[in-house]
Order: C-alpha cells, then structure tokens, then sequence
C-alpha cells in the first residue's frame, strides 16, 4: 500500500537542527498560548475546535499541482484568518501533533521542524498579508477573498522556504543541488499555494457571508455590500 | 451558532471520509522533491539516490498509520473510518485544549468564592 507521507519524515535534518527547532517551536507555541489566552472567551472554543477538525481534515486532501506531484492545504492561512495569528498557531500545532503521534505522519523527531514550518511560519506570515491587503483592499465577499487568497500562497512558499532554511542546516545534498531543489521546493509551493488560496478564500468568505462575527481577520464588522455606500 | 457548528462539523466529517477518499495519491510538494534522483514504483523506491532513502521508518507507527487501520481488511473502509475517528479525535482534543485555556483565563478575574 502507498504510504500517505505528507510532512518532514524521520533522520532527512539532522538531530542538532531538529532540537533547535524543537526549542524554537517550545517557545513560539508557548508564546502564542499566552498570548492566545488574552483574545479567548468561551464563544470563540467551539470555532476554535471546529476550524482545528477542518484544517485535520483539509490536510488530507491531496490535490494534484503538476504530473505526478500533489499538495495539500497547510491550513496556516484559514486558521489565521478564523481564529487570528495566536490561536491559529496553536490550532495548526495540534493538528500537526496529532498527525506525528497517532498517524505516522512527520517524524516525532521533526515535530518542531514542522510545527515552525507550517504552524508558526505559516500562520504568522498569512495573518501579516491579510492584515496589509485588508487595508487596501475593499471589504467586500471579493475583497476578503482576494485578501486570504494572497495571504495563503505567500504563507504556503514561507513555510516551504522554512524547510529549505533546515535542510541547508542540517540535511545532506542527495541527488541534487541545494540550489536546484530550492528552487524546485518554492517553485511546487507556488503551485500548491494557489490550491491552498483558492480553498481558503472560499472557506473564509463562506464564514463569512454566513457569520462574519466569526473571522476574526474582519474584526466584527460585517461585509460591506459592493454597491453600498460605505 | 448551533446551526453554523453542526453544518461544519458535518462538512468536516465528509471531507475526512469520504472525499479523502479521492485525493490524488502521488507525493506531495516536498515528497516530490526529497525524491528526485529516485525511480519509483507504486510508490516505492526502486533505484537512483534522493534525499528521502535516508528517512527511517516513523518512531511510532501505530495501527492508524498512514491514515489507515492495519487492522481492517477493508482498506477503503480503513481509510474512511480513520479519517473520520482522527477528524472526531482532533475536534475533542482541541476543543477541549482551547476550554481550558479560556477557562484558565477567568480564574483570576473570578474571585474565590470558597467552593475552590
């Protein structure tokens, strides 16, 4: 049977590198968790937890990007935008524990290799795109969209230039030169990133039509019609 | 707020299931890369030199390994029920993280009323 592998696996960066970012990924969650707690109130637990379940899910949902390569969602970009850079750091994190303990996948031993890759990174960087295009951009169904969908393919090639920052640390060069499979690694996530843009945005903008008070990114202020006066 | 968590949780739990079921199965961006200088077969390596021949096998495995149960026969039902039961785990484990959490935010504001 085809193994379903979709995260860094074991012994490809070393163990040094591992535990630095082990450390790294210990303090940037912790940090989150404190700071996650200030914005938390009971109303937002259940989202949290629904959004959480959603990006497990999104996550296995391999689509095809090119012959024989596909991609899925990392999730970054719709916990950033639901939930906000805090507590979508700590939504992916559980997300990507779940998958190295219970599934087999990405190595134990790489979790904090991943965690700051697609949980930290990720998120950060889709939550500072967002809040920069919002300011630009109309606040309108297609405005948002446009905004997450940018947001999410920027994150996407962030968290896949935060496992070419390991690998140049700590892998080994097999078959290929560091250069050349940089730029087949960015290259692939611009691929992917679109993918993951345009199942974000219809995900957000899906929230929000239905319940804008719950994407955090709007700040409680409804859609503005696009004909409407402001 | 009910109709909205019920209509996601329902909308969660078919993705994992079933539309799981029909994404594509060739490696994603990274596996893709990590393989190059390797000839596959069915997923296997069979020849040349990539960075992925040095991955080990995962610490832990497990009987849900690879989103799938090694103890069904049924592998498409294996895969669905996975995907469902890690959907239902993630939702409890993290709405249950994320509760405490805000309930450990209103201690302090909550002043001790002696039930402790």
């Amino acid at each position: 049977m085809e193994a379903l592998a979709l995260h860094i696996p074991t012994d490809v960066i070393d163990g040094p590198t591992s535990l630095v970012f082990a450390l790294i990924a210990v303090l940037a969650v912790g940090w989150c968790t404190v700071a996650a707690r200030r914005g938390l109130d009971d109303r937002l637990v259940p989202l949290a937890g629904l959004a959480t379940a959603f990006v497990f899910a999104a996550q296995m949902l391999n689509f095809p990007v090119a012959a024989g390569v596909s991609g899925h969602l990392l999730g970054g970009a719709l916990a950033a935008a639901l939930l906000g850079p805090w507590l979508g750091v700590l939504c992916v994190t559980v997300v990507i524990a779940i998958q190295a303990l219970l599934f087999a996948d990405g190595a134990v031993t790489a979790l904090g290799l991943n965690v700051v890759n697609m949980a930290v990174i990720a998120t950060f960087t889709a939550y500072g795109v967002l809040a920069l295009a919002l300011k630009v951009l109309p606040r309108t169904r297609v405005g948002v969209g446009a905004a997450v969908f940018a947001a999410a393919i920027v994150s996407v090639v962030a968290a896949s230039a935060g496992f070419v920052l390991q690998f140049w640390l700590g892998g080994e060069e097999v078959g290929q030169s560091l250069g050349a499979m940089t730029a087949a690694i960015l290259g692939t996530h611009v691929l992917i990133g679109i993918g993951e843009g345009v199942i974000t945005a219809g995900a957000v903008t899906a929230v929000a039509v239905a319940r804008p008070d719950l994407v955090h990114a709007l700040r409680g202020t409804a859609l503005a019609r696009p004909a409407a006066a402001r | 707020m009910k109709k909205f968590l019920i209509t996601g949780t329902v909308v969660t739990l078919v993705l994992a299931g079933f539309v799981s079921l029909f994404a594509s199965a060739s490696p994603d961006g990274l596996e893709s890369v990590l393989l190059t200088g390797c000839e596959t077969t069915d997923g296997e390596i069979t020849g040349g030199s990539c960075v992925l021949q040095a991955a080990g096998e995962h610490e832990i495995g497990g009987a849900f390994a690879d989103y799938g149960m090694s103890f069904l026969d049924n592998e498409i039902l294996g895969a669905s029920l996975a995907g469902i039961l890690g959907a239902l785990f993630t939702l409890a484990a993290s709405t249950g993280l994320f509760w405490l959490l805000a309930r450990g935010r209103k201690a302090p504001e909550t002043a001790d009323d002696g039930t402790a």
